[in-house]
């Protein structure tokens, strides 16, 4: 007997890694001519074809967008001062390579020789607009056409529209500001910037100047109320470069501002929209990522066999993941290269689908798109296909002489934590949010719990059921049942998918309302202050013979609170926690707005200032609760008759730590009031309309002297009235924010676009999703009811069958699906779009609904092979 | 003679909800070099599991198991699958084509595992050896069950083994071409001086065998030679 050899021996020449690639592809190209490979490399395909295409199109939108609203400030950043700013700032500026122009702004009177006319000057260096472009006409309403020039040259004015029959001129007349004579030249029908900065710049219809000729107008003196504007453009390092050099070199004195500072609306939107983009992308992929693992999964075990036969023919675990990580590879190739083309494709026809809505030139895309979509393949495959495929280095050789063994190693729970950390890794990188990707794993896993016990319960009393109905209904019940595990996990992937088209479909409606209801049709669009009482009723009088639609007159008064309760009253940022930016910037962002009718430059943050504290605040008094307030606590008074009362602005009273009953003391010039508050209101900063902190009751005020504040919506030729109504009411003011709102509402409207067509993205990527799902429980289905039909089951029957279990997982995976969109919806409505929830009533019908039936008809449309093949050809093709 | 495959004490046990279950107990054994041995028993006497320890497949709870001098009972898996390459053929009952690959590649994968460049050749040569040189392009589920196994056999001839485990190469074939494929295995066998282990519980085909270990309850209870001229001829036949 020959003595044994130890383990330590070599036995033989090691396979080469040549060997094993060339077997990879051979495996690889015969997988894919069977077909076995086209879901998972699909899935992948999809994963990146999504991200890419939405990153190239989000990419080339919002970069587009970002300059649609650089050309609100008719730059990348500006500063604005009151004083003149020192020239380095501009010289240090150019040095880094940014361009520069600059502006004065101030309100003079212009004169012709037949009339003269409150108007707002505006006098820009040559290079002004840095972004965006100056719209002008030959005559008035002649069509208009971009200013090839900059602003108009020494000598020369461009003057709007309304300036003309203010002055009764026409082009080529000559008007005098100050102790200059100007030609006007041109009719000024659009400045970019025309709504930014405070009542200084928009008190009247524009005037434009060049700069240069501002000193000898001799309007400008030691004192004289003016606003300077520094606007700085370039690429995006320079910009940051020159930030913290201006931050370090002025201590915080000039500050540059963007676009998302100047104006709340526009930045809402924004955010919100790229949010919701995000959002999208990041379910495309997630959805993607579970059909990869899906379809990898059921590559693997349909390699189980491969797996052990290759052990026995000398292979180790070690060649075998060599082999299936090579197979992965190429896949990730292919699929890298071909999403890629497509995600192109697919950017390139959504912009050509949304031409009519998006009117701007988009920029061309950067690099960044394609690199996200490959290292979105890359993390997919690691978190989601790779566990799958390395578990069949496990699998037993035992396996070629017992069929039962090798299903192990998947159980284990390693493809579980890469595919929980892979996705949470995806989100993470993706949101760059911790917050939106608490929700998100909430949702998901609050989802898990609630459907392990629902699933165990409803399956358990279905199937209990099931077993006493019809045969048809019984089959099916013995199916989930006996599939248990799997119909768990198909519950789960099938009402985490309809989740994710339902949390964002929902989030899309709402988005889109909420926009709608921000600045609907016919918002008025001027905003008249300064009125007198006596002028009232003339005014309204005025309005109603010319058919404009005016708004109540609201009296506004300056109050500043002394007490509370007896006590001090604390100024509202002392409840602030102490380096809490955030809830300051909220509030600073929201108060511009009320300030436009309320605060003006009293409370709000001034121009180039920091926000400061405030104690005074306009307010006013009314019977009627105005639009967009709603009272959250505590009642509105019912009539005219209980003086003494204050309804407060939610937020601003919980700074305050105010309570309902609380009494306050106000002082309103010499005299103070006192009052109770009955109510607190929520408010609608954003809809452009005005707003206050403190309403009073009828009745507590009117002893007091105010003037009152409007609005009124001008379209289109209406504007020429404006004039009419300023000849008769001199004193009054009017603030024209018409063009901002028409701005707004076309970034809403092309922001509105990127999200729909998001959401048909998500909802392919989730088809593809059911399908993998669908797809992995075939060979099964497959040889059961080869089986049946062989013990005489009718085609009828096996359907009817399919159909009934289909449905009911649908059912079950609808109920938990909208459950769990509901919950998700509200947290990212609340935490992340800012915005109030309601319950959705109608989907607690149409969710369920919608899991069955589309879950029963993909089931049956992707199992309906299973009657048509002939049950000998399946039981041949599983058993070889 | 040397031995080819020693079986020392060798023991199966596994575990079950209703306690600990023996398989095999307390084999001892030993099959020289170009022997043909059969082990024959009842389903569930253990048969198949003496042969997946034989080759390396599975682990035994004790004893010693020497495969072509190796002791498998001290090498990991890696170094037993190093070891079936180099050394072990098998042809399975259920035949274990690969289906994604043509009659051809199922041939070709052995050789090139075993780094030979000309693995096209030698398959083609094997495949023609059994008859199926029209069939080399055709996947196995284009192939009836008395092809594939003819495949199977070319495969695990391909490799050059020493030994040859044969796990009821004709369970899945009607007698006639259950006879066949048998009449090539053995003359393959033949040709190659491979050592052959056939696990069958067919007494008929076990008679072609020079030697029959029978099983019963995990246990052998019979170890003979047949002598040479009563060795069943050609057939099978039932």
């Amino acid at each position: 007997m020959a003595e044994s050899r130890t383990s330590s021996v070599s036995v033989g020449n090691p396979v080469k890694p040549g060997t094993l690639v060339r077997v990879a592809l051979r495996l690889l190209w015969r997988d894919w001519r069977g077909g076995e490979l086209r879901l998972l490399l699909l899935a992948m395909i999809m994963a990146v074809t999504s991200v890419s295409g939405i990153a190239l199109f989000t990419d080339r939108l919002e970069r587009a967008l970002l300059q649609e609203s650089a050309n609100m400030l008719a730059a990348d950043r500006v500063m604005s001062t009151r004083e003149p700013p020192p020239r380095e700032l501009l010289t240090e500026a150019q040095s880094m390579g940014l361009a520069t122009a600059e502006y004065i702004a101030f309100a003079s009177m212009a004169f012709s020789d037949q009339d003269n006319l409150l108007v707002s000057v505006k006098a820009v260096s040559d290079a002004y607009p840095l972004r965006g472009s100056l719209q002008v006409a030959d005559q008035v309403f002649g069509a208009p056409y971009v200013s090839g020039q900059g602003g108009p040259s020494r000598g020369e004015v461009w003057v709007e529209s309304r300036v003309f029959s203010g002055l009764d001129i026409d082009v080529g007349d000559n008007v005098y500001v100050g102790e200059s004579e100007f030609t006007v030249t041109r009719v000024l029908v659009l400045e970019p910037d025309r709504q930014q900065g405070g009542m200084m710049d928009n008190a009247g219809p524009r005037l434009l100047m060049h700069l240069d000729d501002v000193p000898e107008t001799n309007v400008i003196q030691a004192g004289s109320r003016a606003s300077y504007r520094y606007l700085f453009a370039g690429d995006q390092r320079a910009l940051d470069a020159y930030t913290s050099w201006v931050r370090n070199q002025y201590d915080g004195l000039y500050r540059l501002r963007d676009v998302r500072d100047e104006s709340a609306e526009v930045s809402e939107a924004l955010s919100r929209g790229e949010s919701f983009l995000m959002l999208g992308s990041l379910f495309a992929v997630l959805l993607a990522g579970v059909a990869i693992a899906l379809t990898a999964r059921r590559y693997s075990e349909r390699h189980f066999d491969y797996a052990a036969i290759l052990k026995t023919l000398g292979c180790t675990s070690n060649q075998i993941s060599v082999i299936y990580f090579c197979i992965l590879f190429v896949l990730l190739v292919l699929a890298v290269a071909v999403g890629s083309a497509l995600g192109w494709l697919l950017h390139e026809g959504i912009l050509r689908m949304l031409r009519s809505v998006i009117p701007i030139d988009l920029p061309s895309a950067s690099g960044m798109p394609f690199v996200v979509g490959a290292l979105t393949a890359l993390i997919c495959l690691f978190a989601f296909a790779l566990p799958p495929l390395l578990a069949l280095k496990h699998t037993s050789p035992l396996r070629v002489l017992r069929k039962d063994i090798g299903d192990a190693p998947l159980s284990t729970a390693l493809p579980y934590v890469f595919g929980i950390v892979g996705g949470l890794s995806l989100i993470l990188w993706y949101s760059q949010d911790l917050l939106i990707t608490g929700i998100l794993v909430a949702g998901v896993l609050s989802v898990a719990a609630v459907l392990s016990v629902l699933s165990y319960v409803l399956l358990r009393s279905g199937t209990a059921a099931g077993m006493r109905a019809g045969s048809a209904w019984m089959l099916a019940m013995s199916a989930v049942r006996r599939r248990r595990r799997q119909s768990v996990l198909q519950v789960l992937v099938f009402s985490l998918t309809i989740m994710c088209l339902l949390t964002l479909g929902l989030l899309r409606t709402d988005l889109i309302a909420d926009w709608q209801a921000q600045l609907p049709e016919n918002t008025p669009n001027h905003f008249l202050m300064n009125i007198n009482n006596d002028q009232l009723d003339g005014m309204q009088n005025y309005f109603d013979r010319n058919n404009l639609q005016a708004n109540p007159f609201y009296p506004m008064m300056s109050a500043g609170l002394l007490q509370v309760n007896g006590a001090p009253a604390p100024l509202p940022w002392d409840n602030d926690r102490p380096g809490a930016p955030s809830s300051v910037t909220e509030r600073s962002a929201g108060e511009p707005e009320p300030g436009l009718g309320a605060e003006a430059a009293a409370d709000s943050v001034g121009e180039g200032e920091m926000p400061r504290r405030v104690e005074n605040r306009q307010v006013t008094y009314t019977g009627q609760l105005p639009p967009d307030n709603e009272i959250v606590a505590g009642s509105w008074w019912a009539n005219d008759n209980r003086p003494n009362e204050v309804s407060v602005e939610l937020d601003y009273a919980q700074r305050l730590g105010l309570q309902l009953g609380d009494e306050l003391v106000f002082r309103l010039g010499q005299d103070e009031v006192t009052v109770n508050v009955t109510s607190f209101r929520t408010v609608r900063w954003d809809n452009m309309q005005p707003n206050f902190f403190f309403i009073f009751s009828p009745g507590t005020l009117e002893f007091i002297g105010a003037t009152y504040l409007s609005t009124l919506l001008l379209e289109g030729e209406q504007k020429m009235l404006l004039n009419d109504l300023l000849r008769q009411y001199p004193t009054i003011v009017v603030l024209e924010v018409d063009a901002l709102i028409e701005q707004i509402q076309t970034i809403i409207a092309q922001v509105s676009s990127a999200v729909e067509l998001i959401a048909v993205l998500v909802l392919v990527a989730g088809a593809l999703v059911l399908l993998s799902c669908v797809n992995a429980t075939l060979d099964e289905r497959f040889r059961e009811n080869a089986i049946l039909r062989t013990l005489g089951a009718g085609r009828k029957l096996i359907m009817s069958s399919l159909l009934i279990e289909f449905a009911f997982i649908g059912m079950l995976a609808g109920v938990i699906a909208t459950l769990g969109a509901e919950v998700s919806v509200y947290y990212l409505q609340v935490e992340v779009f800012q915005q109030e929830f309601f319950p959705h009533y109608w989907v607690w019908f149409a969710g369920p609904v919608a899991g069955t039936l589309i879950i029963a008809g993909l089931g049956v449309g992707a199992t309906r092979r299973v009657v048509n093949t002939s049950p000998l050809a399946v039981l041949r093709h599983l058993s070889g | 003679m040397a031995s080819m495959v020693e079986a020392r004490h060798l023991s199966k046990r596994v575990s079950t909800s209703e306690g600990e279950l023996v398989i095999l107990n307390d084999i001892n054994l030993s099959i020289a070099a170009a022997e043909t041995v059969a082990i024959v028993g009842a389903s569930g006497s253990g048969k198949s599991t003496l042969l997946g320890l034989m080759a390396g497949l599975d682990g035994a709870s004790g004893g010693d198991m020497l495969l072509d001098g190796h002791n498998l009972s001290t090498m990991d898996e890696e170094q037993r699958a190093q070891l079936r390459g180099q050394s072990v053929g098998f042809v399975f009952q259920s035949f274990q084509l690969l289906p994604s690959l043509t009659a051809l590649e199922n041939v070709m994968l052995p050789i090139e595992l075993k780094n030979d460049r000309n693995a096209r050749q030698k398959a083609a040569q094997l495949l023609q050896r059994v008859g199926l040189e029209s069939r080399v392009t055709h996947y196995p589920n284009q192939l009836s069950g008395g092809e594939q196994q003819r495949v199977a056999i070319a495969r695990a001839f391909a490799s050059e083994a020493k030994i040859l485990f044969a796990d009821e190469p004709t369970g899945n074939l009607d007698t006639t071409t259950g006879a066949k494929v048998i009449d090539l295995l053995f003359s393959l066998n033949k040709e190659y001086g491979t050592t052959l282990v056939l696990v069958t519980h067919d007494d008929r085909l076990a008679q072609r065998c020079r030697r029959i270990i029978r099983l019963v309850a995990g246990e052998i209870t019979e170890d003979s030679a047949i002598a040479e001229d009563s060795i069943t001829g050609e057939a099978v036949h039932g």
